[in-house]
């Protein structure tokens, strides 16, 4: 049962010393209209937004919004839109550019394609 | 220590966990209704930002408000038995009405986050844990005694160092204590407690579900440690048309598996599954002239339909055949080579097996909270074994019936569930000619009140009453509370009592891979002793949480098991195994606490630690039971890199366990003693290419720590002393794996 003990108190601390790490008033939250077209392109979404300073990417396939949360003392939203861009996805503003546009798999290609998924 | 403290342990843990900054916010009001009843207010519906710990529920006119930041574009709204709707702000309104369509059954809601591998869920009457495809695919290998490397829950040990079965330990109880259901009809039980968790392979599992302590009444008197549901892979899921896997390891193992779903029209459906093993290798790891596990063969194919008819009639019905041979013992024994005394000892097995089941289901047409089902299922099985000069044969023939009606008291937050079941069980078994038959005949009737506020209270109060043509009426009580205290949070508990008639005989077959008399009360060909009866009782918490934008579930359960007649296995005298009523005190105490979080993105982190307390008296007294650990401790780590690589590496710490007297080398007694700690560590590497293949190369027991002298006396199998079955390590060393797997649309 000592053991038992421990375990909590151990498990508790470690909860305590990540969150006071994460206790942080540079985090801004943005959403950005993508274009894409299936589960494939939200990985590419996420995973091209998840950039250095971002903690969180949630893309939604019906609405095409991500939401966006990021320290703005280590990144910007115009850093984490060209690396969107790179990845062959259209912003609202923006178009990708036709090279990495057509690097995306046959069924990613939204600009034509619709998604039967 | 007492419970109170850890309660509020765990309620400081969490108030620490749910604090939040705001930004600029704007009120988001709104009414939430049913998409049918368009004037029914639903109450209690979570409304949510997706992502961030930002959430409210609804009130009981379906009301709600929410201060959010302007920056967010929507808002997802769930409630149970309702598919997940999204609340697009975009355009501002004064107010919001949200009309929520009830889910379909069959169908699970699309889950938009990164899907876990497991999930322990806060919601539902009971604590459990889904084990996905995902974390089946963590695992080496291979069927479902080995599925469960990646879950703490679970204990596997081997059974002895011959046969090469394992067996699992659930609550520091052994495996036939777990009631296993394939889709919810009871499977691995009778003589197949053991050796039937072979002939379930991972590739044709789409998920399980496991849930500790005693379950639902609705399934039997049976499952006092816990619930492992399995649902096979379903052929009208939209999904590959073929799924082909392919196994080979360093130890001489081959496997392949073919699942086949094919749909006849728009309605009826079907699934074909094959699968094969040869162990072709003799293998001798730890150099002891023995086979660290035995050559052979195994075959199991199965066949399943599912027919959606008019008037909402569902039926399924399927068949299955498994075909099992082994051959072990000394290094160069082969299969039908007599045994000779002082020179050869060998082991040989057979096992068949036919089962095949049907179920069918009626939702009552414009009343959905209205439904009636009937299981069915029937088998036969045939095992035979010899460990050296000494024989098994066992015989299990039966069939099952469970009749279930479901119907709400005013409206759906009472439910009600009642019927009836019928269970024969027709088994002989013996050991060198001396056994039992028994035609056990189980007849029950049950009822089942669930109550539901909100989210945040659950109450399940079940009854069974039984008779048993051999032991009598009995009453099977149990009881099962939810309570959310906050968000995403659940405290349960539950207390029931089961009853089980035990297969003595094949649930303690690796005794036979030993010199040891078998000693019980032997009465002709009949079962001589009473059946298994205990109460169990559960608490458990869990709490999901957010943290550093990563989510998390951190939970822990306590469940203490009672025993009011138990069938002791007694092994401390090492000339003897000695089967006989409990006449004193055994119970088994467990606690287990396990954190999962995503402390960088894509990198899932499992850290589990569990221990437990059992014990029995045995006729030389109060003792610890033998070869359980009392300490374990689990860390799994997954990470998936580069787009499609996924790195998998899990170590397990096993604690020591008791070893009972036993005889060391020459007729040299060694008094019971503490089995050193031991550490195994596996990791796997995969990568896929699109969803349609994926190649895996993993390594099992990477330290290839093995138990060193496994078999006692093994130089003489037909003297005093020898003894295979005292295993309390790993009777397997390193293993190298690969395999791939391949989908066809």
């Amino acid at each position: 049962m000592k053991l038992i003990i421990s375990f909590l108190c151990i498990s508790m601390s470690i909860f305590g010393a990540t969150k006071s790490f994460a206790q942080d008033h540079k985090i801004t939250t943005d959403s950005i209209k993508v274009a894409g077209n299936c589960g494939e392109c939200k990985e590419r979404i996420e995973d091209a937004a998840y950039i250095k300073g971002v903690k969180e990417a949630h893309w939604d396939k019906n609405s095409h919004w991500l939401v966006l949360s990021y320290r703005n003392d280590k990144t910007s939203l115009d850093k984490i839109k060209s690396s969107i861009l790179a990845a062959g996805h259209d912003l609202d503003s923006v178009k990708a550019s036709d090279k990495a546009y057509e690097k995306l798999p046959k069924c990613c290609l939204y600009r034509s394609h619709v998604c039967n998924e | 220590m007492n419970l109170k403290i850890k309660l509020v342990l765990a309620i400081l843990l969490c108030t620490v966990l749910t604090s939040k900054a705001q930004d600029s916010n704007r009120l988001i009001k709104g009414y939430i209704f049913d998409h049918v009843e368009r004037n029914n207010p639903l109450d209690g519906a979570n409304i949510y930002s997706q992502g961030l710990l930002l959430n409210t529920q609804s009130n009981e006119k379906g009301y709600f408000q929410l201060a959010v930041p302007d920056s967010i574009p929507y808002l997802v709204i769930s409630f149970l038995g309702y598919q997940n709707d999204t609340l697009y702000l975009k355009s501002p309104k004064e107010l919001y009405r949200v009309y929520m369509k009830a889910s379909k059954e069959l169908k699970s809601v699309t889950i938009t986050h990164r899907k876990k591998a497991t999930e322990i869920s806060t919601l539902g009457i009971l604590k459990t844990e889904r084990i996905g495809q995902k974390e089946l695919l963590k695992a080496a290998c291979c069927n479902l005694s080995e599925s469960f490397e990646t879950t703490p829950s679970v204990d596997v040990s081997f059974t002895d160092a011959i046969s090469g079965y394992k067996q699992i330990q659930m609550l520091g109880l052994s495996g036939p204590n777990t009631l296993f259901t394939r889709e919810n009809i009871p499977d691995v039980r009778g003589l197949a407690a053991i050796t039937g968790l072979t002939f379930t392979p991972g590739t044709w599992i789409d998920n399980m579900q496991l849930s500790k302590g005693t379950g639902s009444v609705v399934n039997g008197p049976e499952g006092l440690a816990g619930q492992i549901n399995i649902e096979w892979r379903k052929p009208f899921e939209e999904a590959d048309k073929w799924n082909f896997n392919l196994y080979q390891n360093s130890q001489g193992r081959t496997e392949g598996n073919v699942v086949h779903k094919f749909k006849v029209n728009k309605n009826v459906s079907s699934n074909l599954f094959l699968h094969g093993r040869n162990q072709w290798m003799r293998l001798d790891q730890n150099k002891d002239a023995y086979m660290d596990q035995p050559l052979g063969n195994q075959f199991i194919a199965a066949n399943r339909w599912f027919a959606f008819l008019p008037h909402k009639f569902e039926l399924q019905w399927g068949v299955k055949a498994s075909y099992a041979d082994n051959v072990g013992g000394m290094h160069d024994f082969k299969k039908g080579q007599a045994i000779e005394m002082g020179k050869t000892w060998g082991y040989e097995s057979d096992i068949n097996r036919i089962e095949a089941w049907a179920k069918i289901g009626k939702i009552f047409e414009n009343k959905s909270w209205k439904s009636m089902g009937l299981q069915l299922s029937t088998w036969a099985h045939q095992q035979n074994a010899m460990y050296g000069f000494r024989n098994y044969k066992g015989k299990d023939n039966g069939l099952y019936a469970n009749y279930i009606y479901q119907s709400i008291i005013d409206n759906t937050n009472h439910i009600i569930k009642t019927g009836a079941s019928f269970n024969l069980d027709h088994i002989s078994e013996n050991v060198e000619s001396v056994g039992y038959t028994r035609k056990e005949i189980n007849t029950g009737v049950f009822a089942e009140y669930s109550y539901q506020y909100l989210e945040k209270f659950n109450l399940v109060a079940g009854i069974r009453a039984d008779y048993n043509n051999l032991f009598g009426f009995y009453a099977t009580p149990r009881l099962h509370l939810r309570y959310a205290p906050w968000y995403n949070a659940a405290l349960r508990a539950s207390v029931g009592r089961a009853q089980r008639t035990a297969n003595f005989l094949s649930e303690n077959m690796a005794y036979l891979a030993s010199n040891r008399a078998w000693i019980w009360n032997q009465n002709n060909m009949d079962y001589s002793l009473k059946p298994e009866v205990a109460w169990n009782y559960g608490l458990n918490f869990t709490q999901k949480f957010k943290l550093n934008y990563k989510e998390g579930t951190f939970s822990f359960d306590l469940y203490n098991t009672q025993y009011q007649n138990q069938i002791v296995v007694d092994i401390e005298n090492p000339d003897q195994v000695k089967f006989y009523n409990l006449n004193g005190q055994s119970f088994a105490k467990s606690f287990q606490a396990q954190l999962d979080y995503e402390p960088i993105r894509k990198l899932d982190v499992r850290l589990a630690y569990r221990w437990y307390d059992v014990q029995t008296q045995y006729q030389s007294g109060l003792k610890e039971k033998p070869l359980v650990a009392r300490n374990r401790a689990f860390i799994n780590i997954g990470y998936e890199f580069a787009k499609s690589w996924n790195i998998d590496y899990t170590l397990h710490w096993t604690g020591s366990k008791r070893v009972p007297l036993s005889y060391h080398q020459k007729d040299h007694l060694l008094a019971s003693y503490q089995s050193p700690d031991y550490i195994i560590m596996n990791a796997q590497i995969s990568k896929h290419w699109t969803k349609a293949f994926e190649v895996y190369l993993g390594v099992e027991n990477i330290a290839n720590i093995m138990q060193h002298q496994m078999i006692l006396n093994s130089d003489n199998p037909f003297g005093k002393g020898f003894d295979a079955s005292l295993i309390w390590g790993s009777a397997m060393g390193r293993n190298i794996y690969a395999g791939l797997r391949y989908n066809i649309k």
